[in-house]
C-alpha cells in the first residue's frame, strides 16, 4: 500500500482528537498531578495534559491485556449446574501517542495471541482499534530501539505515524483505516511539501544518532546463539534478582499469565486471569513442590533467553523492543541493558 | 533513620547489622547494591548468609546475640589502629573515658569465643568503617529484638560517635523500619511514655499544654507496652483492649501466655480489613478501610511525611481508623468533631515541634521530613547536623549479655525468626493474594545440611519443632544460609505459628522481645 503524506498543525490536534473520541474510547499518555507520564484513558479532553516529551512509564500492555482480568462470572442456584456468564466486549478504542517500541510490542503480542491460538479477550480488545504512533526525534534516556529494530520510527503497523516538524506534525499513512481517518476529516489536513517531507527525512536520519546509551544487541544474540555466556554471568546477575516480578509486569512484551477462580459469595465467583512472571519460583513449581527450573539464575536465563534467543528463532525479532522501561524499574539493577553489555562486552 | 535512604547510595561503606535487607527492605537494597556497584564498600552482620551478606566485602557471622562483644571488638581495632575521630569525639560527645577505659580492659581471645568470628574479619570490618569518610550503619531487628536490645542500639550508637559517623550527610545510623507507618505511630505517641513528637508524658509543661487542648486532664506516668499487656496472663491488669491493625495473637512472642491474656480480658475490640486470628476472638469488631479507600500520611522510615489519598470509596460497611475512632469516642461522651484527616493535621502541628510546618497543602507530591518547625522550613534530609537532639552525644559503655536462653543438651538448637519476600508479617492482607501463596505457601525451617544429616532428615520433610514453651510441625529445607547449630524460620503462618516456642524475655528499657533466639530441639516425625 501506497503510503499518504500531510501535515497536520499541533494546534489543530486536541480539536481532531476530540473528533475521533466521539464515538471510540481515547487512550493517550497523560501527565498526572504527580508529575508521571502515564497511558490513561481520557474522559474528557479538556483540561489534560497530553504529553509527548516524556515516555510514558507504563506501555499499553494493560489497555489489551489487563493485569487483571475476568474472564467469566459462573453461579450455582443450590444444586443445579453452574451458569456461566461472559463479560462484554469493549467499543473501539483509539490510541493515541504511541511510540515505536510501543507498536512494536502490540505486533509481538498479535503474534502470541491471535496467530496459533487464538485469544477471544485479547482480540476482543484488539478489534476496532486506531494506532496512532509518534517517532521519536529524541530518544529517552534507556532507550535502545534502535539496536532491537524497533524504532525510532516504524516502517508499518500504525495507522498514522507523526513525525514532529516544530510546529506541526508531518503525517504518514500505515493502514487502510489511516487513510479512512484522513478522507473523514480531510480538512485538519494539508498535503505535505516537498520541504516537509525533506525535513522529515532528515529528522528520521539524525533520530538514529540521538541515543544515549550504546546496546550490543546484535552481538549479544550471536553469543546467545552459540552458548558463550558463561554461567557467572547468569550467578552474578540473579544473586541481585529480588524476586519481584517488576520487570515482566512493566514489560510491553510479558505475556505470561496465570488463573485462578475468586469466590464472590458461597454459591457464585468468577475465574479471574492475572499477570504472572517466569522469574518467579512458583511459575513451574509443581504439585509435590518440585521445580524443574529450581534456581534463580536458570529463571533468570529463562526470561533473557526468551527475550534475546528463542523468540528470534522462533519469530526472527526480539521481544525485547528496547523501550527501557525495566531498567528503572529493577531494585537490583540486574536489568536487561547490563545483562545485554555485561554478554556483548564479554565483561565477566 | 538520621539518614535519607537515598544518600545510601553515595556512602563510601555500609555496614549493616541483624537486616535481611533484600527481603524486608527492597528499596534500601537497591540502593546498597548502587553504592556497591560505585565501588562501596559492604560489611554484613549476620547469622546468618543472607542475601546481602552474599555481595559483603566482610560478612561476619556471629553467633545470635552477640553483637555488642562484636562492636565492642571493633571499637578496639579502631583505637588500637589510631583510626578514631579525636576532633569529634572532644567537641560533640561525653563520658568518653568510660568507653576507652572499658575498650582497654577488653580480652580479644574472649570476643572471638564469644561472636565465633575470627579477629582478621573483626579487624578488616573495622578498619574498612572507620577508614572511609562517609561510613553508614544499617540496623533492623536483628539488633533490636534481644534482651539486649537497647544496648545493642548503644554500641552502634558508641561505633558511629568514635568515628565522626554522624553528623554529615551520606553518613548516620539507620534504623530500617518495616511497615509503612510504624514510623509515623511512634512520631504520634503510640508509645506508653510519651506524647506525639517523643514529647514525655513526665514533663509537666507537656503535659499542661496537652490538657489545655484536649480539655482533659493526662496521666503523668507511662503506661505499659505491647508486650506487658499481651504477656499479662492472668494477672494482666488490663480488662478491656483496643486493637487496631495488629495481629497478636500470631505476631507476638510465647502465644501460650497470648492467649492466656487475651482469655482473660472482659472486653476486645478489634479494627482491621480482615478476621485476622485476633479479631477472631474478639467481642466487637470494627471493619476498617484499607489504605485506598481512605486519606491521611504515613510516615516512613526516612521520617518522610506523605500524602495518602482516597482512591475509592470505602467497600461495604468499612470505615476509616479515623471515623471508627471518633465515632467511638463520641460515644464515649467525648465529641472529636474533626472534619477531615488535614484538620488533625493541623492539631498535630500545633502541638508538635517536630511536625509544626507539616500542613496538607505542603505535602504534595513528595512530602516532608521532620524536624519540620514552621512553614518556611523545607524538612530534614538527616539529623544531627550541629548538634545531638540532647546536646552533646554521650558514650554509654555496653557489655555482653548473653540471650535470655542458652542452649543445652536437651535444646541444642538456636532459632532465628525472621520473614520472607513473598509474605509480610501474619499474613493478613498477603495470605489472601494467589500469586504470593504460590510464592511462599508455608513456612520452611532452614537447617544447615550438615544438621540434617545427623538427624537423618531429608529435604522437605515434616518435623517437629519444639522450645520449653510449646512446638509445631514444619516442613524443612536444607541450606548453608544458617551456619551449623542454628535454625530459621519465618512467623507469617498461622499453621506453623513459630511464636508458640519464641521466648517471653524483654529488653529491660524498651521492652522489645527477643524474637531472635531461643533454644529449640527437632525430632523425626513418625510416620
Amino acid at each position: 500500500m501506497k503510503t499518504i503524506s500531510k501535515v497536520l498543525k499541533k494546534d489543530h490536534l486536541k480539536s481532531l482528537l476530540r473528533k475521533l473520541a466521539k464515538d471510540r474510547q481515547l487512550v493517550a499518555p497523560v501527565r498526572n498531578s504527580y508529575g508521571d507520564t502515564l497511558f490513561t484513558e481520557i474522559e474528557a479532553l479538556d483540561g489534560v495534559e497530553i504529553d509527548l516529551d516524556n515516555q510514558a512509564q507504563s506501555s499499553l500492555k494493560s489497555f489489551l491485556f489487563p493485569q487483571q482480568q475476568v474472564l467469566f462470572e459462573y453461579s450455582t442456584d443450590q444444586g443445579s449446574a453452574p451458569v456461566y456468564k461472559a463479560i462484554d466486549s469493549d467499543g473501539p478504542t483509539v490510541f493515541f501517542g504511541l511510540r515505536s517500541c510501543d507498536l512494536a510490542a502490540i505486533l509481538y503480542m498479535d503474534v502470541i495471541f491471535l496467530k496459533e491460538v487464538k485469544d477471544p479477550y485479547y482480540r476482543q480488545k484488539r478489534e476496532n482499534n486506531i494506532l496512532i504512533s509518534i517517532g521519536c526525534n529524541e530518544p529517552f534516556s534507556n532507550c535502545f530501539c534502535r539496536q532491537t529494530k524497533s524504532g525510532p520510527f516504524m516502517e508499518y503497523g500504525f495507522d498514522l505515524q507523526l513525525t514532529d516538524l516544530g510546529d506541526r506534525f508531518f503525517v504518514e499513512t500505515g493502514r487502510a483505516q489511516g487513510e479512512e481517518i484522513i478522507q473523514q476529516w480531510a480538512h485538519f489536513f494539508s498535503p505535505a511539501s516537498k520541504e516537509d517531507e525533506k525535513a522529515q527525512y532528515q529528522m528520521r536520519l539524525e533520530a538514529q544518532g540521538n541515543f544515549k546509551r550504546q546496546v550490543l544487541v546484535d552481538l549479544a544474540i550471536r553469543k546467545l546463539k552459540d552458548d558463550l555466556v558463561p554461567e557467572e554471568v547468569w550467578s552474578k546477575l540473579s544473586s541481585r534478582c529480588q524476586d519481584c516480578g517488576g520487570c515482566a509486569y512493566i514489560c510491553p512484551t510479558c505475556t505470561c499469565f496465570t488463573i485462578n477462580d475468586r469466590k464472590i459469595s458461597t454459591d457464585s465467583g468468577e475465574r479471574i486471569r492475572t499477570w504472572d512472571a517466569c522469574t518467579f519460583a512458583g511459575f513451574t513449581t509443581m504439585a509435590g513442590g518440585h521445580n524443574p527450573v529450581d534456581m534463580k539464575q536458570n529463571r533468570m536465563k529463562r526470561r533473557f533467553m526468551h527475550k534475546l534467543y528463542y523468540d528470534v528463532k522462533s519469530h526472527n525479532r526480539t521481544s525485547c523492543v528496547g523501550c527501557g522501561r525495566c531498567v528503572d524499574m529493577c531494585f537490583g539493577g540486574v536489568d536487561i541493558i547490563k545483562f545485554i553489555n555485561m554478554v556483548g562486552q564479554g565483561e565477566i | 533513620m538520621t539518614n535519607s535512604i537515598n544518600e545510601i547510595e553515595h556512602s563510601q561503606v555500609i555496614l549493616v547489622s541483624g537486616s535481611n535487607t533484600v527481603k524486608t527492605h527492597p528499596q534500601v537494597a537497591r540502593r546498597i547494591f548502587d553504592a556497591v556497584d560505585s565501588g562501596a564498600s559492604l560489611i554484613v552482620i549476620d547469622p546468618r548468609r543472607s542475601p546481602l551478606a552474599r555481595h559483603a566485602d566482610v560478612h561476619l557471622s556471629i553467633r545470635s546475640g552477640s553483637d555488642i562483644p562484636l562492636l565492642n571488638g571493633m571499637m578496639r581495632v579502631i583505637l588500637d589502629e589510631n583510626l578514631a575521630d579525636d576532633a569529634f569525639v572532644e567537641m560533640r560527645t561525653e563520658n568518653y573515658h568510660a568507653l576507652r577505659d572499658m575498650l582497654y580492659r577488653l580480652d580479644m581471645d574472649e570476643i572471638v569465643a564469644l561472636t565465633g568470628v575470627s579477629l582478621d574479619k573483626i579487624s578488616r570490618a573495622a578498619k574498612l568503617y572507620a577508614r572511609a569518610q562517609n561510613s553508614v550503619v544499617c540496623y533492623c531487628l536483628g539488633i533490636t529484638q534481644h534482651i539486649c536490645g537497647t544496648d545493642n542500639v548503644q554500641a552502634i550508637a558508641n561505633l558511629a560517635m568514635l568515628t565522626g559517623n554522624v553528623e554529615k550527610e551520606n553518613t548516620g545510623v539507620d534504623p530500617l523500619r518495616g511497615q509503612n507507618n510504624v514510623q509515623g505511630a511512634c512520631d504520634m505517641g503510640a508509645l506508653p511514655g510519651v506524647f506525639p513528637g517523643y514529647q514525655s508524658v513526665a514533663d509537666p509543661e507537656v503535659r499542661h499544654r496537652f490538657e489545655r487542648a484536649w480539655q482533659v486532664s493526662l496521666p503523668k506516668t507511662a503506661g505499659l507496652t505491647v508486650t506487658e499487656m499481651t504477656h499479662a496472663a492472668s494477672d494482666n491488669p488490663i480488662k478491656g483492649m483496643f486493637v487496631m491493625g495488629e495481629n497478636p495473637m500470631l505476631s507476638d512472642p510465647a502465644l501460650g501466655l497470648v492467649r492466656e491474656s487475651f482469655a482473660n480480658l472482659e472486653f476486645l475490640a478489634v479494627a482491621d480489613i480482615f478476621l485476622s486470628e485476633t479479631a477472631a476472638v474478639a467481642d466487637v469488631v470494627f471493619p476498617a478501610a484499607t489504605f485506598a479507600e481512605k486519606e491521611g500520611t504515613f510516615t516512613n522510615t526516612e521520617r518522610r511525611v506523605q500524602l495518602v489519598r482516597q482512591a475509592i470509596a470505602p467497600v461495604g460497611e468499612s470505615r476509616s481508623d479515623l471515623d471508627i475512632i471518633t465515632a467511638l469516642s463520641e460515644k464515649l461522651g467525648y465529641p472529636m468533631p474533626y472534619a477531615s484527616a488535614a484538620e488533625v493535621m493541623e492539631e498535630i502541628a500545633l502541638l508538635t515541634p517536630i511536625y509544626a510546618g507539616i500542613f496538607y497543602d505542603r505535602l504534595a507530591p513528595w512530602g516532608l521530613q521532620w524536624p519540620c518547625f514552621d512553614r518556611e522550613h523545607g524538612g530534614t534530609p538527616f539529623l544531627h547536623k550541629y548538634n545531638f537532639a540532647r546536646g552533646k552525644g554521650r558514650f554509654v559503655p555496653t557489655s555482653h549479655k548473653p540471650p535470655s536462653e542458652p542452649t543445652d543438651a536437651e535444646y541444642p538448637f538456636v532459632l532465628i525468626t525472621g520473614r520472607s519476600y513473598h509474605q509480610y508479617h501474619t499474613g493478613t492482607m498477603s495470605r489472601k493474594t494467589p500469586v504470593f501463596n504460590r510464592e511462599c505457601p508455608e513456612g520452611l525451617l532452614e537447617i544447615h545440611p550438615l544438621d540434617a544429616k545427623t538427624y537423618n532428615i531429608r529435604a522437605r520433610e515434616m518435623v517437629r519443632l519444639s522450645s520449653r514453651r510449646g512446638s509445631i510441625k514444619v516442613k524443612v529445607t536444607l541450606t548453608k544460609t544458617v551456619n551449623p547449630g542454628s535454625l530459621f524460620t519465618t512467623f507469617h503462618f498461622a499453621e506453623a505459628a513459630v511464636n508458640e516456642l519464641t521466648v517471653a524475655a524483654r529488653d529491660p528499657q524498651a521492652k522489645c522481645p527477643e524474637l531472635k533466639v531461643c533454644a529449640a530441639k527437632i525430632e523425626k516425625l513418625e510416620t
